[in-house]
């Protein structure tokens, strides 16, 4: 392949720096968006990395426990609230507008003030590193009544609960103009169940923003009224359950936010790679569609424990959410039967996600039965079980939509070596790092402790995930310098290097500021330039006088 | 039904029967609260894409719009507006001034997404005015 130089990104280039941060035009904003959550991540790795030191044998004397609460708190918030949520609706923002055929996204401003004030959030809630008494040191649910005044004072901790804030409203701005957005620019001829896989995704992502997140502005805002002394609001058992409830009623569909567009980059990776298109469609529709009801509807599995609340309800609809993750399965089995299959980066690290993300859903079968998760409450199995869906899930599905759209985003070829390089790495990373907490915690180690006692299999095994944690930051660090050696030493990618089926691929890489230049194919499936390619051999084949 | 909204309908639905499920198994006020805003969001949202239902759907090539439409290319009051809500709730925990700075700033990025709105119906209006002899 020749090396040449393409087009650089033309939003950028136009009117530099300040055009850029106030563009309304929805590429830039989740290029925006993507970049900042980027470096959010690599801010929350660091933290990872300071907190697996401290745990690489016991009692080392990196962090006070002070200290240790703070960063394993604001690793967690980092992670959740400003990476892996962001990123996806940052996916949304620049993707689902081309996927649909649309010149631009609804409300544009609206998207633009929800990043500024998302970042402003960001800001705030790292600020709180700033203040004599630390940051935010209540994990990233900000329990009551530890997160009161009396237990947490200081402003750090206010810092945290305005930076949440802030962060829930930004997003949830966003997200109103994705739905908007699929509701009123869609192309002629897509209708619902013609919109791509990932659009699907990207869909029920933005609605459980809309439909959640408000009770996370809320359960936030009420905390912070409770801690300025204002209100005495979560007050007694009642309150604590309260606060959980309203928590976990984000919390959990949050969960499958920071799921479903990476499934949804996957599962596009999937079907390019192997030439096909996504096998079972509609049942995928609505087997997500039952994923993200579910969701909603099964909060307080995060609070068996606790006594307050009835656990034969919320583990039955826990257990359903068995049947629609069945069938994405069943759906990515079927879409590699029979194809014309190429292991690129993109699909590699698309097939790993699922593989991955199996464990994580399965040990998620057993926390969500009651009996079991008595014994897994609290330990490092919970910590396994939620960074196999989170890490080893999503950020591996982010990664094959990163190697799927990097083309389309830069008009610039990935290093596919690099790209294998830093799966290989990762996938030995990951699986050390977070397979070994199964054990701890089937054993009885404690999670969000500094210190554990002397103990010949916890250290062993602490000090595996130690070097577990090391490996992952070298495979950031090859897809870092991937994406810089490819951004500087440009491989022309063409408008549609991988024969993409949905409709960004019918545009230039990058898009230009309207999207489209020339007129869009007719879209008759989901599959619109697929379908095209297969009128056209159709053609070439009665041309040529052979059966069709 | 036009406009997809059968599916989101649908979405609401499923959610108003597990949140009914758990209404008769724990009738917990805040349950109920937070359910019924989630079903009643999705259901709005469902309303909504019926209600902005577009013509049947064909198949073949879209046919070019003719009206103009006007599409903002950058928004400072929108920046500004993100900041001016960071900078209020930032002083809440931090520093009262801040709270007051913030709200002059979103006063004034208010005034200016005025001017901008204004600015663009102007555009469009002109357009208009322009292609009508043709």
């Amino acid at each position: 392949m020749s090396v040449a130089t393409a087009p650089r990104a033309r939003l950028a280039r136009r009117g530099g720096w300040p055009e850029a941060l106030t563009s309304t035009d929805h590429k830039q904003i989740g290029l925006n968006l993507g970049a900042c959550s980027l470096f959010f991540f690599l801010l929350g790795g660091v933290f990872a990395l300071i907190l697996r030191t401290q745990l690489a044998q016991s009692n080392m004397q990196v962090l006070s426990d002070n200290s240790y609460n703070e960063i394993f708190t604001m690793h967690g918030s980092t992670m959740i609230y400003l990476f892996v949520t962001p990123m996806a609706v940052a996916m949304a923002t620049y993707l689902v507008p081309l996927q649909i055929g649309a010149v631009r996204l609804s409300a544009p401003r609206l998207s633009l003030a929800g990043f500024w004030t998302w970042l402003a959030g960001g800001l705030v809630m790292e600020s709180s590193w700033l203040t004599a008494d630390g940051a935010g040191r209540t994990g990233w649910s900000s329990y009551v009544p530890m997160s009161n005044s009396t237990n947490t004072p200081g402003v750090g901790q206010d810092l945290w609960v305005i930076g949440v804030i802030l962060v829930a409203l930004g997003l949830t701005a966003m997200s109103i103009c994705v739905t908007v957005t699929v509701a009123r620019r869609r192309a002629p001829g897509m209708a619902l169940l013609r919109m791509p896989v990932f659009t699907w995704t990207a869909l029920l992502s933005v609605l459980m923003i809309v439909a959640a997140f408000p009770m996370l502005i809320l359960a936030m805002t009420l905390l912070f009224i409770d801690r300025t002394g204002a209100g005495h609001i979560y007050t007694g058992f009642a309150g604590a359950i309260d606060y959980q409830d309203l928590f976990w009623f984000f919390g959990h569909p949050v969960v499958y936010v920071m799921f479903f567009p990476y499934l949804g980059g996957a599962a596009e990776a999937v079907a390019v790679n192997a030439h096909k298109r996504w096998f079972g469609y509609t049942a995928f529709v609505v087997s997500i569609m039952m994923f993200s009801a579910l969701s909603m509807a099964v909060w307080s599995h995060h609070m068996y424990t606790t006594g307050g609340v009835t656990n034969q309800y919320f583990a039955f609809t826990s257990t359903l959410l068995l049947v629609p993750a069945g069938i994405e399965y069943f759906d990515m089995i079927g879409t590699l039967i029979g194809g014309a299959i190429v292991l690129r980066a993109s699909m590699l690290f698309a097939l790993t996600f699922f593989l991955q993300f199996l464990v994580g859903g399965l040990s998620g079968v057993f926390v969500a039965s009651p009996v079991l998760d008595y014994h897994a409450y609290g330990t490092y199995i919970v910590v396994a079980h939620f960074h196999y869906t989170l890490f080893a899930g999503s950020i591996f599905g982010f990664f094959a939509a990163a190697y799927h759209w990097f083309p389309k985003l830069t008009g610039a070829l990935l290093r596919e070596g690099l790209g294998k390089l830093q799966l290989a790495v990762m996938v030995i990373g990951t699986n050390l790092t977070f397979f070994p907490m199964f054990f701890l915690g089937n054993d009885g180690m404690p999670r969000r402790v500094s210190r554990y006692p002397t103990h010949p299999e916890w250290g062993t095994l602490n000090l595996l995930e130690t070097i577990g944690a090391g490996i992952i930051a070298l495979g950031v660090l090859i897809f870092l310098i991937n994406v810089i050696v490819s951004l500087r030493r440009r491989i022309v990618a063409g408008d549609d290097p991988w024969l993409g089926h949905t409709l960004e691929w019918a545009t230039t890489s990058p898009p230009p500021p309207l999207n489209f230049e020339a007129p869009l194919p007719p879209v008759r499936s989901y599959a619109p330039l697929l379908d095209l390619r297969e009128q056209q051999l159709d053609r070439e084949r009665r041309l040529e006088g052979a059966p069709a | 039904m036009r406009g997809g909204a059968i599916a989101i309908l649908a979405w609401a639905t499923v959610l108003l029967v597990l949140f009914i499920g758990n209404w008769i198994w724990d009738a917990k006020p805040v349950n109920a609260a937070t359910a019924a805003f989630a079903a009643v969001v999705t259901y709005a949202t469902g309303v909504a894409l019926w209600l902005a239902r577009r013509e049947a759907l064909r198949p073949g090539p879209p046919a070019p719009r003719s009206e103009p439409e006007s599409v903002p290319q950058s928004s400072l009051a929108a920046v500004l507006i993100g900041l001016s809500v960071g900078t209020i709730l930032f002083g809440l925990a931090w520093a009262n001034f801040l709270v007051y700075f913030g709200a002059g700033i979103l006063v004034l990025s208010l005034g200016r997404l005025v001017l901008e709105l204004r600015s663009e119906r102007a555009t469009r209006r002109r357009l208009l005015g322009e292609e009508e002899p043709r």
